[in-house]
């Protein structure tokens, strides 16, 4: 070995030592636990332009998502809640650091301090609403202004008498001297949906929690679940028969990371085994196959480096689609390592010379079409685009410089031959095949269906979700409810839109319940007009027991009432509007406190309304349906959409690159080659009538690189009418088989890009083993 | 202020016809289902058979000189529960049974009540006296009761002061085998009594009748 050759085997091994260590410092030091993310809402930007998707996406960072749902039974005494025992297991939560609040639901305690609250302040929160309703009653009338107050106090009378034969009517009996006005009952009546019904909960007590860590973090998993199962263990010494049955977004991270990593675990084995399986049959010596191993090491180190050095967190989906880009890093290695020498003495800066070409072809059309998804909007796919880009020139470096390391780098490969030279019945049989191939991929698409499911993203737990629906409806939730939210920019600006909202709910579906605790914050205007109106009313009291009297009432009942008016009327009104909210934020705890923001921008409420979810809302009400997955989905398929015209810019660019690089004839060979693929395998999945997402369409990205690769690789031996190269057989049926492995995966976002990728690279390879047939040309 | 808990104060029942039982240690039961001279009686009332009966509703309030009046009809299925339908002087359905309560208005909107410990409570104490399950009412109320020839009067007060505050005494009384009034007394001028009459027994209710006056 001459010296020349000497320097640059050392410099190659200290280039790599270099490499390996400095990705090994910084992956070591990294805290995981904060940089990886399991957060389906992580996917989503974080400046996401849709206002409501904002709000939603920082629910799961809030408080809503800390939230537990504990129901207790007792299967032996199906009619009667355990509340005793539904208490002392409060209690215990109570005890544990896990735990922030613990809520017996339907305690009276706490609804008795909440209505006292209410009671106390009724003439600030809810007060103002009513009297402007009221004028705006009596000015339909057409009244004169001066005859107000003895229209409002008939009014009053005639509601008072009206409301003595509702149900509720006895149970208010104490609280109507006080409040003739029925502003508190009223308000009960309006926010009824908001407490869980008692027959809903079917014998069950329910506890209401809030865990204090994040429940994607560990934090908030394992000391929750063990402070649960503790507790529950001391109930059940008390109350034997007890059960428990309890869902929160903690239980399902956890069972979805421990699923996750259980499935990619049993997955990457299959996959192993299948690549070796292939492996015997085309290569001679296989233990030569462990030289690769250290080129896809530094391929992925390289990737999750330079990955983890631009983003601040990476989602788990990145890592699992990231790891299959061993698939496409190990073609590199395949196509250097199995390339004979011309000579036995061409030494191996020569032999990388030659085969540099086509390898850089290769490598930075790839890398050009991946770096594209760096302009998508969309997370992840920025970050696949990086990962990929990334792992893919430290492949292709590595293999450059870890072949530099070995005296006569070649694995020898087993050629079973091409299938040139059948007959004349075999060339146009193959001829027919592609005309009907093309037919498909022209067509086909044509009849796609496109369907982004945010649920896609997780493994589908049945047990769980059936669990989660069961305590959910204990809690009043029911598919016969929907949830809305309504925002603003600023608080009195969202309570505005939140009673425009009302008023139209009113309007098209009367009579139907909608219930918002942003009811009990008058609208910033009717808070304004407040003191001129009560101001006003200076005959009022007079005028009211007048009217009382007159429908049968004792008037001086009432006189508790009319103390407290002729003070609320002379009383200074809170001194600003946010001061208004923030006192009623205070009142509010447990799950009523989660149910607007009165703090900070963006503001919102949300409304219980008791009817199925309809079509969508006119935007001028800034007002959504909450149901969040579905929002997703649209955000999905908004994205995927953006991918799709990345990704056909990629292609382009990709192709335009071979053109510039080979010439004509053999560009628009390496060309049509991956398109013709994908386009063949999406003709297939249309005519079959499967449903794609955006995953199929990174699939079918990532499955046109590989074909690309074997396109090139295979360009001179389709110049001279031979059967493809070992390498881009091995590579391409290496790569089939553990794509397709995946292609079995019970997570269908896996599912999606085993099948495409797999499909597409069968496709490319039967296209490039068939082509020297086609041309009927020999070997 | 007992507010929320009070919501839906659905066991709103006062007694009538009969004169007021006293409640006084002498009329205490102590073991009512087990009493040779109630348990035939208590056999007998207990619902095991369809019934329908009017009645009409009187609600005392002490800041209002004369009652309100509701009028209506009764429902009893064994298996379903009761059904109050109100129809003045605003028709409305009141559906009690091993669920809670459900109220149900003209146009068939269900509404229930919150998930209120008190309330259910008081509402399964409702289905357990509407049951005449005095097995099980023993546990929670005093029994009283007084036996006048074929008339006869039961009165519940609850054994946890709260609650017994909450709901007052709820007496129910009769002839024979039949449940003539119901009563519900906080104080004599917080009260509901409701007066049953026409019952008619073994009554074939049709499936659209089930449907509306049940759950």
């Amino acid at each position: 070995m001459d010296n020349a050759a000497l320097r640059l085997r050392r410099f190659a091994r200290l280039a790599l030592i270099a490499f390996a260590a400095g990705c090994a410092i910084w992956l070591l030091r990294l805290d995981h636990a904060r940089k990886i993310s399991t957060n389906v809402l992580d996917l989503i930007p974080a400046a996401e332009q849709t206002p409501e998707l904002g709000i939603v996406r920082g629910f799961t960072a809030g408080a809503q998502a800390r939230v537990m749902l504990f129901a207790l039974g007792e299967p032996r005494a199906p009619e009667r809640p355990p509340l005793a025992a539904a208490e002392a297991f409060a209690a215990g939560l109570k005890n544990s650091a896990a735990f922030e609040q613990v809520i017996v639901m339907g305690d009276p305690a706490a609804q008795n301090e909440l209505g006292r609250q209410i009671f106390e302040h009724r003439f600030e929160w809810l007060l103002p609403a009513w009297l402007a309703a009221r004028e705006r009653e009596f000015a339909r009338t057409g009244g004169a202004r001066e005859k107000f107050s003895s229209w409002l106090a008939g009014r009053v009378a005639a509601d008072l008498e009206a409301f003595l034969s509702r149900p509720e009517a006895a149970a208010m009996q104490e609280l109507i001297p006080r409040d003739p006005l029925l502003l508190v009952p009223a308000l009960v009546d309006r926010v009824r949906l908001l407490a869980a019904s008692g027959g809903g909960a079917e014998g069950h007590a329910l506890v209401w929690a809030l865990i204090k860590g994040s429940p994607f973090a560990e934090e908030g998993q394992a000391p929750v679940f063990t402070a649960i199962e503790r507790t529950m263990a001391r109930v059940s010494t008390e109350y034997s028969g007890v059960e428990l049955r309890w869902s929160g977004v903690n239980r399902f991270a956890a069972a979805s990371r421990s699923r996750i990593e259980a499935e990619v675990g049993l997955l990457n084995v299959c996959s192993i085994v299948a690549v070796l399986g292939i492996s015997c049959l085309l290569v001679r010596r296989i233990f030569k196959l462990l030289h690769l191993v250290p080129i896809i090491l530094l391929s992925i180190a390289g990737a999750w480096t330079v990955s983890t050095l631009l983003f601040d967190r990476l989602h788990i989906l990145v890592v699992v689609i990231g790891s299959l880009l061993s698939g496409v890093a190990i073609d590199y290695g395949f196509y250097l390592y199995m390339q004979p020498s011309l000579r036995p003495d061409e030494p191996y800066p020569e032999k990388l010379r030659r085969l540099l070409k086509p390898l850089l072809a290769s490598c930075l059309t790839t890398v050009i079409g991946f770096s594209l998804l760096l302009f998508s909007d969309l997370p992840l796919i920025r970050q696949i685009g990086v990962f990929v880009s990334a792992g893919l020139i430290c492949a292709l470096g590595a293999a450059m410089l870890y072949f530099a390391q070995l005296e006569r780098p070649l694995l020898e490969g087993r050629s079973p031959g091409g299938l040139a030279g059948g007959g004349r019945g075999a060339r146009w049989a193959v001829r027919g095949l592609a005309v009907l191939a093309v037919l498909v991929a022209l067509f086909g698409p044509l009849r796609l269906q496109w369907r982004d499911d945010v649920r896609e993203l997780d493994l589908p737990s049945p047990e769980l979700h059936a669990n989660d629906a069961a305590v959910r409806g204990w809690f009043g939730e029911s598919a016969q409810r929907s949830i809305y939210l309504t925002h603003g920019a600023t608080l009195a600006e969202a309570r505005a839109r939140l009673e425009a909202f009302h008023a139209a709910l009113n309007q098209s579906a009367p009579g139907v319940a909608a219930a918002s605790t942003g009811v009990l914050l008058p609208t910033e205007e009717d808070w304004r007009a407040q003191p001129e109106r009560t101001a006003a009313l200076v005959t009022f009291a007079g005028d009211l027991r007048a009217a009382l009297a007159q429908r049968g009432f004792t008037a001086e009942a009432f006189e508790p009432f009319f103390a407290n008016w002729e003070r609320a009327r002379v009383r200074a009104p809170v001194e600003t509007y946010p001061k208004l909210a923030a006192d009623l934020d205070q009142a509010l705890a447990g799950p009523l406190a989660l149910l607007s923001n009165t703090r900070a921008a963006p503001f919102w409420f949300l409304t219980v309304f008791d009817q199925p979810a309809t079509g969508e809302l006119p935007a001028a009400l800034h007002t959504i349906g909450l149901n969040q997955l579905q929002s997703l989905n649209e955000l999905f398929t908004r994205y995927r959409w953006s991918a799709l015209r990345l990704s056909l810019i990629g292609l382009g660019l990709v192709i335009a690159s071979v053109f510039v690089i080979y010439p004509p004839r053999r560009g628009l060979r390496i060309a049509v080659i991956p398109a013709g693929s994908c386009f063949l395998v999406f003709g297939v999945f249309g005519l079959t009538g499967q449903t794609l997402n955006l995953f199929h369409l990174l699939g079918a990205f990532l499955g046109v690189c590989l074909s690309h690769n074997y396109a090139i690789f295979s360009s001179d031996s389709a110049a001279t009418g031979s059967a493809p190269p070992v390498p881009v057989r091995l590579s391409a049926l290496s790569t089939a088989v553990s794509f397709g492995v995946l292609g079995f995966s019970r997570i269908p976002v896996i599912h999606a890009l085993g099948l495409t990728v797999a499909l597409i690279v069968v496709v490319a390879l039967a296209i490039v083993e068939l082509e020297p047939l086609a041309h009927g040309e020999k070997r | 202020m007992r507010f929320l808990s009070l919501l839906f104060p659905f066991f709103t029942f006062a007694a009538l016809a009969a004169e007021p039982l006293a409640l006084t240690p002498a009329t205490l039961l102590a073991d009512p289902a087990n009493d040779p001279v109630w348990r035939d009686l208590l056999a007998q009332l207990a619902p095991n058979k369809t019934r329908q009966s009017k009645f009409e509703e009187r609600r005392f309030f002490p800041f209002r000189k004369d009652p309100v009046v509701l009028t209506g009809e009764i429902r009893i299925v064994p298996e379903l529960g009761l059904s109050l339908r109100y129809l003045t002087p605003e028709a409305r359905v009141m559906i009690v049974d091993s669920k809670g309560l459900l109220m149900r208005d003209e146009v068939g909107r269900d509404r229930e009540p919150p998930n209120d410990s008190r309330a259910q409570a008081a509402t399964s104490a409702l289905v357990r006296v509407l049951r005449f399950d005095l097995a099980g009412l023993q546990k929670d109320f005093a029994v009283h009761g007084r036996r006048d020839g074929a008339a006869w009067t039961l009165a519940f007060v609850s054994r946890d002061p709260a609650f017994a505050n909450l709901l007052g005494t709820l007496t129910v009384s009769g002839e024979n085998q039949n449940l003539l009034s119901i009563e519900m007394t906080k104080s004599p001028t917080q009260r509901i009594e409701i007066a049953i009459r026409d019952t008619v027994e073994d009554v074939l209710f049709t499936g659209d009748t089930l449907k509306r006056f049940f759950r």
